[in-house]
């Protein structure tokens, strides 16, 4: 389930990015060559990139990728160091479910229910925010997952020992 | 109060391994829910954290990053330390000036210390241990000499400053990084020629004019990056962002055209890149609602008033201010350090009549130097890493070439002319 979660992520990752490229060259493109710019390549572009940051942070997320300062948790035991992790896991989900799912779908409800469209693209700006729950959901799926392995670990540890 | 839970609980989490980004939310969170009913309180922080995203500025970062990635597999690397080599290579602790000089190169094209770093370091630390050269040093001056590349432009922490500050010009900042980060690489070549003359480390024989001039040709392709991207900014042809994007088109066709990279190497490049730029993003993201949520307890107010109320000579703030950074920067990655602190400090130093282009060189150039401190060193352990060595081996060496770096930072924050006179120079 992971695995094809973490593929699905990464075909959605490059089409964001190449889209992300080949829209703002675009712009370019369209100003010197056509002499026109078209107004709407500014604003995708920005949408695009809230999309990408939000969903590759799932991604990242996924497999463990953000910085994180070692310094103290390398002189713990192998088993505290488990239940570290259990700790930091449940931060994570405690922080993800109650901002990204619920304060982001308080803020889509928000802006839907206000009826803001995007100037260029007239498109409704809840469909941008709409990331927030959707990485939510990815998140909250890969760190319950890693909870899982790692108290599955600890018990066998706990019976090996 | 709020403030003092949003310190501790940050420092408790990064200090037991919580990601730094997550911490960065969750302290604002915990702070913001003193005074906000719950609700209200976790719709802010997830409206920061998308807000804070939607900059057409912030768009270059990704795409310097994704640039960044195509040139390490270019051979870009490769070709900067071959010139590099003519250029310096006869010198006492020859591979040592190549390092630096390759890694100003490097920084001249790339934005970011780490992909220097990595791509450089990974070339040279090798060839500098047959040579009988000390590992650590090897390092050292590897991952000091990689940050110059953060203060030549073009540079993502600029971009970054850009936005904190609410839009100083990112044409006048780059332009502005020239001289200070050629200033710093300057410095820690002198620090490598009196180590390696201590130590009797070996010199290479003089390039011919020749071998310089084909050198040249070979890296030209490469640095003339320089020219579409930073010359298409200054002369205003593009925006940073569609300079950046112009970049990655570019290092594709240069890729394509060494026939280095082939069409099915593009879809894991653009995987690592985005996985890159999303823990970049995040980091962003979380800082600036952490910046929020600090303006929003009037922090940068009360701030201003210590520092003004402290001293009103511009020399002893600015010493203070350097010294306080200086202590962030070895806790705090660079990033989330200029988007926090940016706010507080800009408002003091300004009303001192300190330019915030100016301010913005001092405040990088500062910041790294904590990039290669442990324990938030980045850029130190990119080096340990491509180098596959100890950490506690690079510490010494690297004693000496902070020397270097703080001497260069304090020229710089006392003439701000060597920041100002080259975008005065272009109008800015």
């Amino acid at each position: 389930m992971k695995r094809h979660m973490d593929i699905f992520l990464e075909w959605v990752l490059v089409i964001l990015l190449c889209m992300m490229v080949l829209d703002v060259f675009w712009g370019v493109f369209t100003r010197y060559i056509l002499e026109n710019q078209s107004s709407w390549t500014d604003e995708l572009a920005r949408f695009l990139l809230i999309w990408l940051s939000i969903l590759g942070a799932a991604y990242a997320s996924g497999k463990n990728l953000h910085i994180a300062i070692d310094l103290l948790p390398q002189y713990l035991s192998e088993r505290n160091k488990k239940i570290l992790d259990i700790v930091i896991n449940s931060i994570i989900l405690f922080f993800v479910i109650s901002v990204f799912l619920v304060g982001g779908l308080r803020y889509l409800y928000i802006s839907f229910a206000l009826g803001q469209t995007s100037p260029a693209l007239d498109l409704p700006i809840g469909f941008v925010y709409m990331v927030l729950p959707i990485a939510g959901l990815f998140i909250a799926y890969y760190k319950m997952d890693d909870l899982l392995t790692t108290i599955k670990n600890l018990k066998t540890m706990n019976n090996g020992s | 109060m709020e403030v003092s839970i949003l310190v501790l609980s940050f420092l408790v989490m990064i200090s037991i391994r919580v990601p730094v980004a997550w911490s960065l939310g969750i302290s604002s969170l915990l702070a913001i829910l003193v005074s906000v009913d719950t609700y209200p309180a976790l719709t802010t922080i997830a409206q920061r954290v998308v807000t804070g995203l939607d900059s057409f500025s912030i768009l270059a970062i990704p795409f310097f990053i994704l640039a960044g990635h195509i040139m390490n597999r270019g051979g870009i690397a490769e070709r900067l330390i071959a010139f590099a080599k003519s250029l310096v290579g006869a010198l006492p602790g020859g591979l040592a000036h190549v390092n630096i000089v390759a890694a100003m190169l490097f920084g001249a094209i790339a934005g970011s210390a780490g992909a220097a770093a990595a791509a450089i370091g990974g070339f040279m630390s090798d060839q500098m241990e047959e040579s009988g050269y000390d590992k650590g040093f090897g390092v050292a001056v590897n991952v000091t000499s990689a940050t110059t590349g953060l203060v030549i432009p073009p540079s993502n922490v600029f971009i970054v400053y850009s936005v904190a500050s609410g839009g100083v010009s990112i044409g006048a900042l780059f332009l502005a990084g020239y001289l200070p980060g050629i200033l710093t690489g300057l410095f820690l070549m002198v620090v490598a020629y009196i180590w390696a003359k201590r130590k009797g480390y070996p010199t290479a024989d003089k390039s011919s004019i020749k071998k310089v001039l084909s050198t040249f040709v070979r890296a030209l392709p490469s640095l003339f990056l320089l020219v579409v991207v930073i010359g298409g900014i200054v002369a205003g042809i593009f925006t940073a962002t569609e300079a950046s994007s112009v970049a990655v088109i570019y290092c594709l066709a240069l890729a394509a055209l060494y026939r280095e990279i082939s069409l099915k190497d593009i879809r894991p490049i653009f995987v690592e890149s985005s996985s890159t730029i999303a823990i970049v993003m995040l980091l962003i993201a979380m800082s600036i609602a952490m910046s929020w949520v600090l303006s929003y307890e009037n922090i940068p107010q009360v701030v201003t008033d210590a520092l003004l109320g402290l001293s009103d000579n511009k020399i002893t703030v600015l010493i203070i201010i350097n010294v306080i950074l200086l202590i962030v920067g070895i806790f705090m990655d660079m990033t989330p350090a200029v988007l926090i602190f940016t706010p507080i400090f800009l408002p003091v130093v300004t009303a001192m009549g300190i330019d915030p282009v100016h301010f913005g060189i001092i405040m990088v150039l500062n910041l790294c130097i904590g990039l290669c401190t442990p324990p938030v060193g980045s850029v130190l352990f990119i080096g340990v890493g491509v180098a596959r060595t100890d950490i506690h081996r690079v510490i010494r060496p690297l004693l000496p070439l902070f020397l270097a770096m703080i001497i260069a930072l304090i020229v710089v924050s006392i003439f701000p002319e060597l920041s100002l006179w080259l975008p005065g120079l272009f109008g800015f």
